[in-house]
């Protein structure tokens, strides 16, 4: 078995971050054994625990996938809290608004069209600024995170928004409750809150493993994060694929958004989304691009987070720790990304690069793409920014 | 009346400007020299924790501004080693460490700090006469002990390093273009490997000041994005040290709106004041940054190697 390989070092970082995690819950007060059942009771010991930790892969899965198509063009989508935030507002602001004698089939799918779509405006603002003024989205996705959790904390708050009739001094800041017909149907297993959220979202992750896999749109939205210059003397539309993923994964994950509405309580309340954008995050980062990957990481993810719940309540370990473990195993497998070998790569790995993402190389997109068969001999080829002692002498 | 309004707005402002300004200080060697930290947010609330734990349990401000320095370099070194030494990517490990710091500091105050136990914080030191003058002299010549000499550290800090010295050179030449400041002979990783601590140091002690000088308490997630303002401060201030001070001020000053405004009986709701600094933010970063270059080895990584 190969210690560098890509598998071996995350089985290491697993290993390792569990490890602490044991080390902090026995911190805590609480013996590995005991910390251990609890966790293990909260992610699969009743039919409950399965359920909520099916309910919270699902979320994980769709922020994940959303994260992993603006990554096929080279952006990443650190903005997964302020989409699901707006997601959530949008979904709200439309079931509520929805008469009581509307049909599940047309509220549901409104609702959640809807949440999509507050997702994908929201994370259109930073793909708008990115495409157009060369603003690095890490920077805008991260700053609208704080201003999407604002504006759903402004919509709880004010009657004139999303706030339920104030009736007493101890009315809560949420909003009404969504009617039954715009409810997540249950799966219908006794004892269990799982939803049709979980089906939904394993479907949309294998119709983008299909898309980005099979058809030319996954291609092209590849070509771009290869290489823009590239992509761009081939005729591809780079701005529109650019501003397209970064939005589709708004959309993913407003979806999110608009499930966790969708699902008991059924109220827009403030932390709503609580981390589970950084969450989802870490699945599309570990999973790395690969969406049969993701399923199975949101899975084990979901279940800890789930799990950690359960460890608060039941062994008295801050739940704080399964965040911690999400951390250490993030900060463990991209801190070895330098020594992990992939076969690829095998052979260059010290000198590696990582492009800034300030310095993207400059593409004039005035200037027509060069005509086929006519090599652009008067520009010199695209030098890559930064390099490296190594790849200057190679 | 008016003076009054503005002396206190200005008050508020400069109290908040101050961690802000402290750590983007930080932060702009660390960008100068290449490196993007992205962690300033988890270096300020651990330093903010430990000082607060430190100061707690020893009873002396002081030796909690020791804990917190201790913490916010010992985040640095984490993050050097991620960042220059491992060559991993900085805007992932950043991230990731915010969030490490977030569950942890959450995590150590379930098990260390008491809800509502008395911080031994620093008290505020009028300088005579200066501090008498109508509407900057409170603001200005009213700080805490610890916030005199962090921005005394400031200013020592952007002298050493301004362009005009042979540090400052060496740190623009390494975030410029590092393979060849290594032929010229400069320490690339020496110079990084520093840059990265002196951002956690000034990091923690700008969560040391939130936290002892301003809160005088520790509470879950207390900086609540202000280390990401810092960061943003740096790019909005296109990488010189005044526009730096200017953006890091514009940003106290926006946060200073949410205590300030309701004071004044200005209704506005809440949640508008707490997303202003981020929008501002967005607005400066977007704005400005097709006007100004950032320094062309950001993000990106070095190592020596045997030629192949």
């Amino acid at each position: 078995m190969n210690l560098r390989h890509p598998l071996s070092v995350a089985v290491l970082a697993a290993a390792a971050a569990l490890a602490v995690s044991a080390v902090l819950a026995a911190l805590a007060g609480a013996t590995p054994v005991e910390a251990g059942t609890a966790l293990w009771e909260g992610m699969v010991g009743t039919p409950y625990a399965v359920g909520s930790s099916l309910g919270v892969m699902a979320i994980l899965l769709l922020v994940a996938t959303g994260f992993i198509v603006a990554l096929r063009a080279n952006l990443v989508n650190v903005g997964g809290e302020g989409q699901i935030c707006l997601g959530a507002v949008a979904a709200t602001a439309v079931g509520t608004a929805l008469p009581e004698s509307v049909p599940a089939a047309l509220a549901l799918p409104a609702v959640l069209i809807a949440a999509a779509a507050g997702g994908a405006a929201w994370a259109s603002i930073a793909a708008w600024l990115a495409v157009s003024r060369g603003v690095s989205e890490v920077i805008t996705t991260l700053l609208l995170n704080f201003v999407g959790v604002a504006v759903l904390l402004l919509a709880i708050h004010e009657e004139a928004l999303l706030r339920q009739e104030v009736t007493s001094s101890e009315t809560l800041p949420q909003s009404a409750p969504l009617p039954d017909a715009a409810h997540l149907p249950l799966l219908g297993v006794e004892g269990s809150p799982a939803t049709v959220a979980i089906l939904l979202s394993l479907a949309l992750a294998g119709v983008v493993a299909v898309v980005l896999a099979r058809t030319a749109t996954g291609l092209r939205l590849r070509a771009v994060g290869l290489s823009r210059p590239a992509a761009h003397r081939l005729g591809l539309p780079v701005d529109r694929l650019r501003f397209t993923s970064l939005t589709s994964a708004g959309a993913f994950a407003g979806l999110a958004g608009g499930v966790l509405v969708a699902t008991a309580p059924f109220v827009l309340a403030e932390g709503l989304s609580s981390g589970y954008g950084f969450s989802g995050l870490v699945v599309g980062l570990l999973s790395r691009g690969s969406l049969a990957a993701a399923v199975l990481v949101a899975g084990a993810l979901g279940f800890l987070v789930s799990g950690g719940i359960n460890l608060q309540l039941a062994a008295g370990v801050p739940a704080a720790v399964t965040q911690i473990t999400e951390s250490l195993l993030v900060l463990a497998i991209a801190g070895s990304a330098a020594w992990t070998v992939t076969r690829a790569r095998r052979g260059r790995t010290r000198g590696r690069t990582v492009r800034s993402p300030f310095r993207r190389p400059p593409v004039d997109v005035s200037a027509p793409p060069d005509p086929p068969g006519r090599p652009a001999a008067h520009e010199p080829a695209p030098q890559p920014v930064g390099t490296t002692l190594e790849e200057a002498r190679s | 009346m008016i003076v009054q309004v503005l002396t206190d707005v200005l008050v508020a402002s400069v109290a908040l400007a101050v961690p802000v300004l402290v750590a983007s200080s930080g932060e702009l060697v660390g960008q100068r020299a290449g490196v993007l930290t992205m962690s300033v947010e988890g270096m300020m609330l651990t330093g903010a924790f430990a000082s607060v734990i430190g100061a707690t349990t020893t009873g002396s401000a002081l030796a909690g501004v020791l804990c917190g320095a201790t913490a916010g370099l010992l985040f640095g070194v984490l993050q050097a080693l991620l960042s220059v030494t491992l060559r991993a990517n900085q805007i992932v490990t950043g991230i990731a460490a915010n969030a490490l710091a977030l569950a942890g500091t959450t995590f150590g105050a379930r098990l260390l700090f008491e809800r509502g136990t008395a911080v031994p914080g620093f008290d505020r030191w009028a300088v005579p006469v200066l501090s008498e003058i109508p509407v900057v002299g409170p603001a200005l010549f009213r700080q805490t002990p610890l916030g005199y000499a962090l921005l005394a550290a400031v200013v020592v800090l952007g002298i050493l390093t301004s362009r005009r010295t042979g540090w400052g050179l060496s740190i623009d030449a390494v975030g410029e273009d590092a393979a060849a400041a290594d032929r010229a002979g400069i320490p690339v990783l020496r110079i990084r490997h520093l840059a990265v601590l002196g951002v956690g140091l000034l990091s923690g002690l700008a969560g040391t000041q939130l936290a002892l000088s301003e809160v005088r308490t520790f509470s879950d997630n207390m900086t609540a994005g202000v280390g990401y303002l810092a960061v943003v401060a740096v790019i909005a201030g296109s990488w010189r040290p005044v526009p730096v001070v200017v953006a890091s001020l514009v940003f106290g000053a926006a946060q200073a709106l949410q205590f300030t405004l309701p004071a004044l009986g200005v209704d506005v709701p809440f949640a508008l004041l707490v997303m202003l600094p981020y929008v501002l933010a967005l607005v400066a970063v977007a704005g400005l940054v097709t006007h100004s270059r950032p320094p062309s080895g950001l993000t990106t990584t070095f190592a020596r190697v045997r030629a192949a």
